[in-house]
């Protein structure tokens, strides 16, 4: 059903992406705005603190908001230009449905909203609850996020729900709930401010997290001593003190290296590991033969830099160790972010001042988001969907029988193989673009050709919604009130500057109407986000993450709370552990082992180069906003492929010749870009692009088999230069690429 | 800047021009009898400021930079192909003088007020001068009562029926020209008072008055046709006084403030011919980037220019940092910065 | 001018070894009101191909701005804090004596405005008390606009540096440098 209707082209004519630049002097009444709103970035997981101008219900430009904490004003190239999305043409303003032969058409919201309920309701009694799906993401605030989890399982009633956060750190919320029992980055980044070690593993904070390198900046100028672990120079690797070029896929080698390092050099805080931890005999079991030789010849790092980083971290008093995609993004994932814990834990820095730890939460509200329940999973408060008593209490929550509760369902990356395999027929999705953001998107995009019916509900026509049978016109995060929860934990406002645009309603109100239609109307009677905030308390009470002490007046108060925060008079958690009551049933910190394992897909003489994906700083995610604003693309235009000058002269690669670059799944055509910043067995590729242009047309659907994470990370590839220098990014249209 | 307050050829110059004027006042208003006696107030202004205009203009060509190109655009219009320069010369007055081509893409609306101000200031210049001077005088024709004739310098050069079109476009030509000018300046004034980078960087005397005395001039003169012709000369002789002093506030303000950027516009137009006879002679290439950034003949000169300012950029052994692109500079400058933290041990501190 | 409330305690300070070549500036740049959406910074790699290292520059805003003297048509002008201010539109005649002259490189001539313009230091903020656009959102403190004291207390292994060597030429800027502890000048050649 869902192919496309008419081509890709006229698509793109239609519904962008098309660049929105400001006009020459600013929006009209930038200089008089009506109101300044106080909110946040609407990208990363920084959540960087931002004011939006708004004159008559637009967005027209931003002042820095000096007094947030966190950033202090600082921005990224992304913040800056965030503004550019609510005024923007492309603007979905009113429902639209599949023509065939041309296109999409406008529709009113009433029979978008008959179409969509009785194919719901077609799919759920020919195929039964399950086979209709949905997908979700984490840049939904958590009012939305919540809603989203309960309207899957209440409204819908089926069990296949996920979100995009399983491409984004799953492997880390796996890895800290093995050893914490608890998934939240332990330190808030303050922390950072005196640690006299800092390891970076797998982070490009200078391109994804650009307002974090101010307070690893800092800590250098009190001293710190910076460790970067990463196949390429990112910026933050060229003044650092140690760069660790690992070769892709090796992580946990290293990691599993320089535990056994500090054992052999008894570099141990004995009392914390006997106190507060378990596990650990297996754990060091694991590494006992990983030598330094050994690891040199596994990740390619010489000896001596590996030693010298486990010298430093083993003899620092205080330390902060940061992780992110890098690490996680594999198909042992889990395996890498517990390799990094067992560092943490061996030397006890954790739970004091200056002493952290952390992944860092790619997506705006991929902490919060992660929490309340749209994981296939997950019910809020990071309670489990298959545990008795977290189903009865939510269930108690929500005023449906414990038995209506549906359990556990299919992954994202599953999700799509179960479309493949005819059982899920219907799919409705919301801040989720799979055909640019998921591995293998050729099988994603026939997946979706599958599908008898599929709605989504987006502010810009993404290239999966495309392949929609309707897309109902939601709202920006500027457009509804709401909270989001930092990468540090830090529950903060979001705020509605202005209404949605046209007939364009707020998501909120999309859902809430879907759910009356599915006859649910009694279980969703909220009137405002603060009130689906207020059961997200009562739902998070006692969970893992316990929001319930936090209320939107305490978040302005405080300009934020970090949780768990159980009581209305708790003034929130900034560090965690502090009291070494860790939230594993035996209430120690775990160590687990994490014995080196190949990657998902390991070079052969067919493919024989490491081919590795990643971001640049000025797109988020798969770019359905940021491919959209017309300084942002100028800076990163197309995707390129990074290689060594000395791979390049083996394969006879000039400067921006474009070369094909071929896997098992696919092949792509990106000109080279060539730098000795690179591991020179190894390409890169960032990913935000769509369609010919995608990078994920090459890597592979191997998942994490804790996490289900796909292998974003490391895949097998082969070059093929076409001999032929693309001197201009012009012609290639990369940000509306077919 | 090292500006002298005193410039003693300048004052020659702009003495000997001034004498000069007021000739060819005595002699074009046939020793003064097409003069217009009403107008002498507004003659002493138009000589002062013609005075002032001179003597500045002359000082300005003084400065090194302005007469390297002054030197150099005279040079090249008359060397070689002569027509052909001639034909650019007329070209560019007319893109960028007479319709100021350049302010289009930084406004659409900045370049229509412009335009505006630029024709109404122009043709009122155009009508008024000559009339101060006496250079043109109307007559009716001699054995006729509608017939008007215009003459020039004293002689004869039109006529036409008093009732015709073209006297109603000749009489109220001052008219046309204050409401082009009073849209254009309101305009430029509405900018001025609501755009937030213009009033911060903005000086009354130097960007909001000229615009209130274009408005003040452009009212006075439209209220005494008005009077004269609607309200039986109501304070007819109170607006003239006005709009004299507005007049002759202008007129004195042009060589010092924001006016002169009118005298001075020709100059782009010799900036164009040097880069484009400077293109012939040679394209610079930047040691650093390795790319070409400039005609050659603009980094030689500018090396003179400088010196001449008491700048020197080079070292012993001959190099220049005028031989490099402004990125070239760039990277310089933050490969010596490299260098400088790696000596003192730390890439970061 | 808008002079009332110009902090003379706040200084730019530079430190290009902390750029992380992201451009916020470039983009934050732009929304300065006195250059309407043009970008005035210049942030490029120096040898792409070798490092990721980046060049950033801000006008240094020149105790005796060599782009003033060099211009034909008195169109740049400093000011009494010495601020030197981009050109004045009705005067410049887009002849690129400046661009050329610059030793750091910062005026761009604009061709299709035939017109010079460069950074003047978010005078429509500074001149307020606030601080420039760039300096504000610089995520990594490449750019820092505040007082002596503040940038003492957070970098104490650097010394800020104003005075910049040019072959014979020695300039002196309003804007610093942050270079080696004890460091009183930089050498370019």
């Amino acid at each position: 059903m869902a192919k496309l209707p008419v081509s890709t082209e006229k698509i793109i004519e239609d519904f962008g992406p098309h660049l929105n630049y400001s006009p020459k002097e600013g929006y009209p009444g930038r200089d008089e705005p009506d109101k300044t709103v106080k909110t946040h970035c609407c990208f990363c997981g920084m959540q960087c603190g931002i004011q939006l101008t708004v004159k008559d219900n637009k967005v027209v430009g931003f002042e820095p908001w000096m007094e947030f904490p966190f950033n202090e004003g600082r921005l990224c190239p992304k913040g800056v230009q965030r503004y550019l999305q609510n005024n923007h043409p492309d603007r979905l303003l009113h429902p639209i449905k599949r023509v065939e032969g041309k296109g999409f058409e406008k529709m009113s919201w009433d029979d978008a909203m008959d179409k969509t309920v009785s194919e719901i309701k077609r799919i759920q009694e020919k195929y039964g609850k399950h086979a209709f799906s949905m997908l979700s993401g984490v840049s939904l605030t958590n009012e939305k996020s919540y809603l989203v989890g309960k309207f899957a399982r209440v409204a819908l009633k089926t069990r296949n729900l996920d979100y995009n956060g399983r491409l984004c750190m799953v492997s880390a919320g796996a890895g800290n709930k093995k050893a914490f029992g608890l998934d939240r980055a332990s330190n808030n980044y303050s922390d950072l401010e005196y640690a006299e070690v800092i390891i970076v593993a797998g982070a490009n904070i200078s391109e994804t997290f650009p307002t974090l390198t101010h307070w690893i900046w800092k800590a250098r100028d009190r001293g710190a001593k910076l460790i970067v672990v990463d196949p390429r120079v990112i910026p933050l690797a060229r003044t650092a003190d140690i760069h660790l070029d690992v070769r892709p896929g090796t992580d946990s080698a290293l990691y599993g290296a320089m535990l056994k390092y500090l054992v052999d050099h008894d570099m141990l805080n004995h009392d914390f590991i006997d106190n507060h931890t378990s596990g650990f005999q297996e754990t060091i079991d694991a590494v006992k033969d990983y030598t330094l030789e050994w690891a040199e010849e596994i990740t390619g790092i010489s000896k001596e830099k590996i030693k010298a980083a486990a010298e430093l971290w083993g003899k620092a008093k205080t330390s902060f160790l940061l992780h992110a995609r890098g690490i996680e993004h594999h198909s042992k994932g889990v395996d890498n972010v517990v390799g990094c814990i067992n560092l943490v834990l061996a030397t006890g820095r954790i739970g004091k001042p200056y002493c952290g730890y952390g992944t860092i939460t790619g997506q705006g509200n991929g902490q919060g988001g992660r929490e309340h329940g749209h994981k296939c999973d997950q019910l809020p408060g990071n309670r489990d969907i298959e545990n008795p008593e977290h189903r009865k209490y939510i269930s108690e929550v929500w005023g449906i029988d414990e038995k209506d509760m549906p359990g556990k369902g299919l992954t994202a990356y599953e999700i799509i193989e179960a479309i493949h395999r005819d059982e899920i027929k219907g799919l409705i999705s919301i801040c989720f673009n799979p055909l640019v953001s998921l591995p293998n998107n050729n099988y994603v995009r026939s997946a979706l050709e599958k599908l008898e019916f599929y709605v989504c509900i987006d502010f810009f026509l993404n290239e999966t919604a495309r392949h929609a049978d309707i897309v109902l016109a939601g709202s920006l995060q500027e457009e509804e009130e709401g909270t989001t929860t930092s990468a540090e934990g830090r529950v903060i406002r979001i705020r509605q500057a202005v209404t949605p645009p046209g007939e364009a309603r707020t998501d909120t109100s999309i859902l809430l109407e879907i759910a009356d239609r599915l006859g649910e109307k009694d279980k969703f009677t909220y009137q405002n986000s603060e009130e689906i905030f207020n059961e997200l308390r009562v739902a998070s009470k006692g969970g893992t993450a316990d929001y319930f002490g936090i209320t939107y007046k305490k978040v302005e108060d405080h300009m934020g709370v970090f949780w768990p925060c159980p009581t209305e008079d708790h003034p929130g958690t900034p560090r965690l552990w502090a009291d070494r009551k860790f939230k594993t049933p035996d209430g120690k910190a775990h160590f687990n082992p994490a014995p080196y394992k190949l990657p998902g897909e390991v070079t052969d003489e067919e493919y024989p180069i490491t081919l590795t994906t990643g971001r640049v700083v000025s797109q988020y995610l798969s770019g359905t906003q940021t491919r959209r604003i017309g300084k942002l693309v100028d800076q990163f235009p197309e995707p390129m492929l990074e290689i060594h000058p000395e791979m390049a002269q083996k394969y006879n690669i000039q400067q921006r010749e474009l070369v094909k670059v071929s896997t098992r799944r696919g092949e792509g055509i990106f000109p080279a870009n060539i730098v000795e910043t690179i591991r020179k067995d190894t390409v890169f590729i960032p990913y935000h692009w769509p369609g010919k242009k995608s990078a994920n047309q090459l890597t592979p659907g191997t998942l994490d088999p804790i996490s289900k994470i796909p292998e974003f990370k490391v895949c097998a590839c082969k070059l093929e230069p076409l001999g032929e220098i693309e001197n201009s990014s012009e012609k290639s249209n990369a940000y509306a690429s077919v | 800047m090292k500006e002298r307050t005193f410039n003693t050829k300048a004052l020659l110059i702009a003495t000997a021009a001034s004498v000069f004027m007021v000739v060819l006042v005595f002699y074009g208003s046939r020793k003064l009898q097409n003069f217009d006696a009403a107008l002498v107030t507004y003659l002493f202004g138009t000589l002062f400021a013609f005075f002032g205009v001179v003597y500045r203009y002359t000082v300005w060509l003084q400065r090194p930079p302005t007469w390297m190109y002054f030197k150099r655009g005279i040079n090249f219009l008359f060397t070689g192909k002569v027509f052909s320069h001639l034909w650019f010369l007329t070209k560019e007055s007319v893109e960028n003088i007479a319709f100021q081509k350049f302010i289009y893409p930084r406004g659409k609306y900045r370049w229509i007020a412009h335009f505006c101000i630029a024709i109404g200031c122009f043709s009122a210049f155009a009508i008024t001068f000559p009339l101060t001077f006496g250079w043109i005088h109307f007559t009716l024709a001699p054995n006729s009562i509608s017939v008007y004739e215009a003459h020039f310098f004293g002689f004869k050069v039109m006529d036409f029926e008093l009732d015709s079109i073209m006297a109603f476009l000749t009489f109220h030509a001052l008219n046309w020209s204050s409401y082009l000018v009073i849209i254009g300046s309101l305009y430029y004034l509405r900018r001025r008072l609501t755009n937030p980078g213009l009033i911060a960087t903005q000086t009354f005397e130097g960007d909001l008055l000229p615009l209130l005395l274009l408005i003040a001039i452009s009212v006075t003169g439209l209220c005494l046709t008005y009077s004269y012709q609607f309200m039986k000369g109501f304070a007819y002789d109170f607006l003239a006084v006005i709009h004299a002093v507005t007049v002759i506030m202008f007129l004195i303000w042009i060589p010092f403030g924001k006016f002169f950027h009118i005298i001075q516009r020709p100059a782009q137009i010799g900036a164009h011919i040097y880069k484009k006879e400077g293109m012939k002679k040679g394209i610079a290439i930047c040691k650093e980037t390795g790319k070409p950034f400039a005609t050659q003949l603009h980094i030689d000169d500018l090396k003179i220019v400088t010196k001449q300012l008491g700048f020197d950029f080079s070292d012993d052994e001959g190099n220049s940092h005028l031989d490099l692109s402004p990125e070239g500079k760039r990277d310089r400058l933050a490969k010596a910065h490299l260098k400088a933290r790696l000596e003192g041990g730390n890439l970061f501190g | 001018m808008n002079i009332a409330n110009y902090n003379k305690n706040e200084e730019f300070f530079v430190d290009l070894q902390r750029c992380i070549g992201c451009k916020a500036c470039e983009m934050a740049c732009a929304e300065c009101e006195t250059n309407g959406q043009e970008s005035m910074i210049h942030v490029n790699y120096v040898e792409r191909e070798v490092t990721i290292q980046t060049t950033v520059q801000v006008c240094m805003h020149c105790e005796d701005p060599v782009c003033a003297n060099v211009c034909p048509a008195d169109a740049i002008s400093q000011d009494e804090f010495g601020v030197v201010h981009t050109a004045n539109t009705e005067r410049c005649i887009g002849c690129s004596n400046c661009v050329m002259a610059c030793p750091f490189g910062v005026p761009k001539k604009m061709e299709e405005y035939d017109l010079m313009m460069k950074c003047n230091m978010c005078y429509d903020r500074t001149s307020v008390g606030k601080k420039p656009m760039c300096a504000t959102v610089c995520p990594s403190g490449a750019l820092f606009y505040g007082t002596r004291a503040q940038i003492e207390e957070m970098r104490p292994n650097s010394t800020p540096v104003n005075s910049f060597l040019f072959g014979k030429e020695r300039v002196n800027t309003k804007v610093n440098i942050m270079m080696p502890k004890g460091s009183t000048e930089l050498r370019i050649f």
